[in-house]
C-alpha cells in the first residue's frame, strides 16, 4: 500500500502531507526534511527510486517525480510496484493540471485543501481507487457543484481571478 | 468582525517570512477564539486554516473537539473540511472520536453520495477499534449503493476496519468475491487492490479466487488492476505450484504483445521470482519462432537495464538480480553490460549492479571485478584515504612488486606512476589533495553503506564456496590488507575474521600473511589510530595473534617483540591487550630458541639486554594496571579488565625472570631453557574446531554440572572486609582499615595469584616466589573414548579432503589442562568458518581457543 504522498518544492517547503498511517506531527516533520534532503539532491538523470526510508520502518521505498519546482513523493511498501506508481504520479499530476489549467506551485499554495480533494479521489486510505483521469475530474467536480453556492461571496482568489471554478 | 480566510492567511504567511512564527502565533490565538464562535462558517474556516498550519508542522489536536463540530455541518464543504481535519490530525488515543460514531453513521447513510463518499474516506484514516466495530456493518451495507464510485471507497474503506476489528474479515471475505464480478471496472480493481494487501499476511485463504483472477488477467485492459494481479500470482505461486502452469501461457502472452513498460516489467518479474520460467513450455514469440520461456524474459529484460532511461535499468537490475539466483546461466553472459553499470553515478543503480555483478563471481572475472571495486574505494571524493609511512613497504617492495596481479595493488602502483612518479605514499595523498582542491562533492562511492557493500561483496566473492572462486590466494589476503586501510568504515570485525581464517585454513598462505601481518603492526600510524573498539584494533589484534602463532614461518627477530607491546597498548580493550600479550611471549621464546642455534658471546649478551629491557617494560605495565595510585587506572578498571591481562604480563614476567636467571652467567651453550621455552606453545597445532563440536561431547557418568564445585562462595562483604585475625580480634575493629587497604584488597580480589588470607602477609609475597611455570603440572587426558565418533568421523573425512596439509587428529583429542589461572583468549569468537576444502557449507567452526 502506499504509506504516504508527500508535495515540496525545492527548499523543502510543505505543500501537501497526506500519511496513510497515524502518524505525529513532529515525526511528520522529520520524515519530511529526511526525505527531501535524500532526494533534493539527486540530479535529475538519476533514476526515482529510493531504497529505505529511515523513518518510515525498513519495508519502505520512496518514488518520486521533479516537476519544475515541485517533488511529488509516494512513500510505499514491498507490495506496489515502482513502475506503476511512477505512471500514477504523472495521473495524479495531469489530475491536478486539468483542474487548474497548467497548474503550478502557487496553485497548490492557495488551494491545498483541493489539492487534498483530488488527491483523495485517487487513493483511500494507501490504496489506489482510481487511475481513469475522466473518473477522477468528474468525482472532483461533483464535490465542486456541492459547495459552489457557499465560496459565492466577494472575496476573490487566485483561482476565481482565472475562473478555474 | 471579518475573520481572516485561508487565502488571507497564506497571503499573510508569505508576507511575514521574516517573523513567521510570530505571524502564526497571532492566527493561532485568532483561530482559537474564532472555533469558539457558534457560527459554523467561521469555525470550518478556522479549521482549515488549522489544516494549513498541521501541514507547516503545529499541533493542533487541541482543536479536535472543533473538527468534529465542523464534520456535523449540514453544509456538505464545512462537513469536507471538518473530515480532512479528522484524517490530518486525529490518532488513535483522540477520545472526541466516540463522539462522532453517530455523525458519521448518519453521513454514511446519506442520500448524498459526496457525502457518503467523504464519511467513508475519514472513516478509513481515523478508524479506531471501537469505530470499527461499531460501524462495520454500516459500511458494510453500503457495499451494495447505487454508485460505483461509493461501492469501491467502501470496500477499502471494510479492509481498514478490518485491521483494526479482525472478527469482520469472515464477512468482508464473500463481499470480495462479490464485487470481483462488479461491472464497474474501478471497483473490480478495488477489490483486487484489498485482495492482494490481505493475501500478504495470509495467501493460503486467497488461493479460491485464483481461478476468478486468472480470467480477470486474461480479459482486463486496466494496467494498474493487472499489475496488481500479477504480482498478487508472484505471491501465490510458491503456495500452489500447479499455478505456475496455468500462468505461464497468459504471461507469455502479456509480454509479448504489452507496450506498458510498467506491467511488462512486472510480468517478468512475477515469471521469475514465481518460478514461472521454470515450466518446461515453450513460447512463441512475437515473430513465431519458439523460444525458451526463461530466454524470452532475459531478452525481455536486456531492454530494461541497458536502456537510457534510469528507471528502467534500475528495475531492470533488481529482476536480473533475482534471475541471476535462479538461472545464473542466463545472467553470465551480461557480466560487461553490469560492470558498466557499477560505474554508474546514481547510487540506487549501482547498489543494485553490486549485488548482482557479486552473484556472477567465477574464477575468471574475479579479478577484474574486485579491480574495479577496489578503484572505487580508492578514488573517492571525500573520504580521505590514510597515507601511511609503512605502506610502501607493503606494497612497492614484497606485495606490490612481487604480486602485480594484485587487482588493488596495480591499481595503486599505476596512480602511483600517474601522479608523482614518487612513493605510494605521496601519490596517494596527491590523489587525497587535488580531488579536494577540485572541490568536487561527494560521490556515489563516498556514501559509507555503498562502502560497506562493497567491502562485504569483495569479501564475499572472494570466500563463496570455500573460496572456490579464487586462484590466488597471496593475492586475497593482500586484499584483505588494502582493505584495512582505504575500507573508510567500520568492517575491522569482518576483514579481521577474514584474514584469521584464511590464514589457519590455507597452509600455503600464512608464510605471506604474517608477514603482511608484521608490516601492518609495524605501521606506527595505523598503530597509532588503534583504539579500543575501532576497526583498526580488531585488525591488529588478528594480526597480532598471527604473528605471535606463525612467526616460527618468518626468520626471528627481537624487533617483533617490541611491535606487539606498542605504546597505543593502553588504549585496547583486555581482550586485545591479553592477545598482544600472548603473541609477545610466542615472539620472544620462538626468537630465544632461534638465537640459542647460533649462541655467543654477542648473543648472550643481546638476549640479557632484550630480555631486561622487557622486563622493564612489563613491569611498567604492571604497576600501571595494579598499582593502587594510579588515580586513573581506578578500582573500577582494574576489577573490570585486569585478570586476562595481569595473569599474562605476569606469565611473561616469570618467563623473562627465568631466562634472566638461567643466562645470568656466560656460557658457551645456550641455556636448555632458551630452547625448550617455546615448545611451550607449538606442542600441539592449532586447527579450526567446529563450532559444533563441543555439542558432540557427552557429559561423562558421574559427572553433576549443576553442583557448585568447593565451598559455596563467601559473599563480596566478605571478602572486602575480611573478619578480623584471630590473634587479637580487639585491636583491629573493621573501621579502623585504611581506605587504601580496601582498595588493595578489592583490587586484588580478581587475581589468581591473591589468596585472601586475612593478612597483608599475601600482598608480600614476591612473584618470584610463585611456582615456576615449568612446575605447573599437565595432565593429558584421552578424549578418545568418550565416543566422539562422530565427530571424529566426519573430521577424518574431512582430513581426506583436505588440500592444504594433513590435520592430526590424534592430537586434537589431547587437551593440556590450562595452567592456572585459566583465562583463554578468544580470539575470534563465534566466527563462521566454512572448512577450506569441504565442497558444502559446512557447521560453523571457530578458529581455535588458545590457552
Amino acid at each position: 500500500m502506499i504509506k504516504s504522498v508527500l508535495i515540496f518544492n525545492q527548499l523543502g517547503k510543505p505543500r501537501l502531507i497526506k500519511f496513510y498511517e497515524q502518524i505525529g506531527t513532529t515525526l511528520q516533520q522529520e520524515i519530511l526534511r529526511e526525505i527531501h534532503a535524500l532526494v533534493a539532491k539527486r540530479p535529475d538523470t538519476q533514476c526515482n527510486f529510493l531504497e529505505g526510508c529511515r523513518s518510515m520502518g525498513t519495508d519502505s521505498r520512496i518514488i518520486y517525480r521533479h516537476y519544475a519546482t515541485l517533488y511529488f513523493v509516494f512513500v510505499v511498501d514491498s507490495s506496489e510496484s515502482e513502475l506503476g506508481i511512477l505512471d500514477l504520479i504523472q495521473v495524479f499530476v495531469e489530475a491536478l493540471d486539468r483542474m487548474f489549467e497548467n497548474v503550478c506551485e502557487l496553485d497548490l499554495i492557495f488551494h491545498f485543501d483541493e489539492i487534498h480533494y483530488i488527491l483523495m479521489e485517487v487513493v483511500e486510505a494507501g490504496m489506489v481507487i482510481e487511475t481513469n483521469l475522466t473518473e477522477i475530474s468528474r468525482a472532483v467536480n461533483e464535490g465542486k457543484q456541492l459547495i459552489k453556492p457557499a465560496t459565492d461571496h466577494s472575496r476573490l482568489g487566485i483561482g476565481a481571478l482565472r475562473g478555474f471554478v | 468582525m471579518f475573520e481572516k480566510s485561508l487565502t488571507d492567511l497564506i497571503q499573510g504567511l508569505r508576507a511575514n517570512k521574516r517573523n513567521e512564527a510570530e505571524y502564526i502565533q497571532k492566527s493561532l490565538e485568532e483561530i482559537q477564539s474564532e472555533v469558539q464562535q457558534s457560527d459554523m462558517h467561521c469555525k470550518s474556516t478556522a479549521i482549515d486554516k488549522l489544516n494549513y498550519l498541521h501541514m507547516l508542522g503545529y499541533d493542533t489536536n487541541w482543536a479536535n473537539f472543533n473538527a468534529v463540530e465542523v464534520m456535523a455541518s449540514p453544509r456538505f464543504g464545512e462537513k469536507r473540511k471538518g473530515y480532512l481535519a479528522a484524517a490530518q490530525s486525529f490518532h488513535q488515543e483522540t477520545d472526541v472520536l466516540m463522539l462522532a460514531t453517530n455523525l458519521i453513521r448518519k453521513d454514511l447513510a446519506s442520500s448524498n453520495a459526496m457525502e457518503v463518499s467523504v464519511a467513508l474516506d475519514g472513516l478509513a484514516q481515523v478508524a479506531t477499534p471501537e469505530l470499527a466495530t461499531d460501524l462495520f456493518d454500516d459500511v458494510a451495507a453500503v457495499l451494495g449503493h447505487s454508485r460505483p464510485f461509493i461501492r469501491k471507497r467502501a470496500l477499502v474503506c471494510l479492509y481498514r476496519l478490518v485491521l483494526k476489528h479482525p472478527e469482520g474479515l469472515h464477512a468482508l471475505a464473500p463481499q470480495l468475491r462479490e464485487r470481483l464480478d462488479d461491472p464497474d471496472p474501478s471497483v473490480v480493481s478495488s477489490a483486487v487492490s484489498v485482495i492482494c494487501e490481505l493475501a500478504r499476511t495470509n495467501p493460503h485463504n486467497y488461493l479460491p479466487l485464483a481461478p476468478r483472477l486468472y480470467q480477470l488477467m486474461n480479459s482486463s485492459t486496466n494496467n494498474w488492476m493487472l499489475i496488481k494481479i500479477v504480482k498478487l500470482f508472484a505471491s501465490l505461486t510458491p503456495i500452489e505450484p500447479r499455478l505456475a502452469k496455468k500462468l505461464h501461457g497468459p504471461l507469455s502472452q502479456l509480454i509479448c504483445s504489452t507496450s506498458a513498460m510498467s506491467l511488462l516489467y512486472e510480468c517478468i518479474h512475477t515469471a521469475v521470482v514465481g518460478d514461472i520460467i521454470g515450466v518446461p513450455l515453450p513460447v512463441t514469440d512475437n515473430v513465431g519462432r519458439e523460444i525458451d520461456f526463461a530466454e524470452l524474459c532475459a531478452r525481455k529484460l536486456v531492454f530494461f537495464y541497458e536502456s537510457a532511461d534510469h528507471n528502467l535499468r534500475y528495475v531492470g537490475l533488481v529482476t536480473l538480480g533475482e534471475l541471476q539466483a535462479r538461472r545464473p546461466e542466463l545472467v553470465v553472459n551480461q557480466y560487461e553490460t553490469v560492470l558498466k553499470c557499477l560505474d554508474d553515478p546514481d547510487l540506487s543503480i549501482r547498489m543494485r549492479a553490486l549485488s548482482v555483478i557479486s552473484g556472477m563471481a567465477t574464477r575468471r572475472t574475479l579479478d577484474r571485478t574486485v579491480k574495479r571495486l577496489m578503484s572505487q574505494l580508492i578514488l573517492s571524493n571525500t573520504i580521505r584515504l590514510q597515507p601511511v609511512a609503512s605502506l610502501p613497504s607493503v606494497g612497492s617492495i614484497e606485495y606490490g612488486g612481487k604480486y602485480n596481479g594484485s587487482a588493488a595493488d596495480s591499481d595503486l602502483m599505476a596512480m602511483a606512476t600517474d601522479a608523482t612518479g614518487a612513493s605510494l605514499v605521496s601519490a596517494r595523498g596527491s590523489i587525497v589533495q587535488s580531488r579536494q582542491l577540485t572541490g568536487a562533492g561527494p560521490g556515489p562511492a563516498d556514501s559509507p553503506e555503498y562502502r560497506l557493500l562493497v567491502v562485504e561483496a569483495i569479501v564475499d566473492m572472494c570466500t563463496r564456496q570455500s573460496y572456490g572462486n579464487l586462484s590466488n590466494f597471496e593475492w586475497y589476503v593482500a586484499v584483505l590488507v588494502d582493505l584495512v586501510y582505504t575500507a573508510g568504515v567500520d568492517v575491522g570485525q569482518l576483514l579481521s575474521e577474514k584474514i584469521l581464517d584464511v590464514t589457519v585454513r590455507v597452509r600455503q598462505v600464512r608464510e605471506f600473511s604474517v608477514r603482511l601481518m608484521r608490516q601492518m603492526l609495524s605501521d606506527r600510524q595505523l598503530v597509532g589510530r588503534a583504539t579500543s573498539g575501532s576497526s583498526t584494533a580488531k585488525v591488529l589484534c588478528t594480526a597480532a595473534y598471527i604473528l605471535g602463532e606463525y612467526c616460527s614461518l618468518l626468520s626471528a627477530n627481537s624487533e617483533d617483540i617490541a611491535l606487539l607491546l606498542p605504546e597505543c597498548f593502553e588504549k585496547l580493550d583486555g581482550e586485545q591487550q591479553a592477545t598482544f600479550i600472548q603473541a609477545a611471549i610466542k615472539v620472544y621464546t620462538n626468537w630465544l630458541r632461534d638465537v640459542a642455534g647460533y649462541w655467543s658471546t654477542e648473543v648472550w649478551e643481546l638476549v640479557r639486554a632484550v630480555t631486561s629491557s622487557i622486563i622493564s617494560q612489563l613491569s611498567d605495565l604492571l604497576s600501571a594496571r595494579t598499582g593502587e595510585g594510579n588515580a586513573l587506572g581506578g578500582i573500577v578498571a582494574v576489577a573490570e579488565l585486569p585478570l586476562q591481562v595481569t595473569s599474562r604480563l605476569r606469565h611473561f614476567v616469570e618467563i623473562t625472570k627465568a631466562v634472566s636467571v638461567a643466562t645470568s652467567n656466560p656460557s658457551d651453550n645456550a641455556p636448555q631453557l632458551c630452547l625448550e621455552l617455546h615448545e611451550l606453545f607449538t606442542a600441539y597445532e592449532l586447527n579450526p574446531v567446529s563450532a559444533a563440536a563441543q555439542g558432540k561431547v557427552p557429559i561423562p557418568d558421574g559427572l553433576d554440572l549443576d553442583s557448585p564445585i568447593g565451598g559455596p562462595i563467601p559473599d563480596t562483604e566478605h571478602i572486602m572486609f575480611p573478619p578480623p585475625p584471630p590473634v587479637s580480634p580487639e585491636s583491629r575493629p573493621r573501621g579502623s582499615q585504611s581506605g587504601g587497604g580496601r582498595k588493595q584488597r578489592r583490587s586484588h580480589k580478581n587475581e589468581p595469584f591473591y589468596l585472601d588470607g586475612g593478612n597483608d602477609a599475601g600482598h608480600a609475597r614476591s612473584l618470584a616466589e610463585l611456582p615456576d611455570v615449568d612446575d605447573i603440572p599437565v595432565v593429558q587426558l584421552d578424549l578418545g573414548g568418550h565416543g566422539s565418533e562422530d565427530a571424529a568421523k566426519t573430521r577424518k573425512k574431512k582430513k581426506k579432503s583436505t588440500k592444504h596439509g594433513a590435520t592430526k587428529r590424534e592430537r586434537r583429542n589431547r587437551v593440556r589442562t590450562p595452567s592456572p589461572p585459566p583465562a583463554p583468549v578468544d580470539i575470534a569468537g563465534d566466527e563462521d568458518m566454512p572448512d577450506v576444502s569441504a565442497p558444502q557449507p559446512q557447521p560453523h567452526s571457530t578458529p581455535p581457543a588458545q590457552h
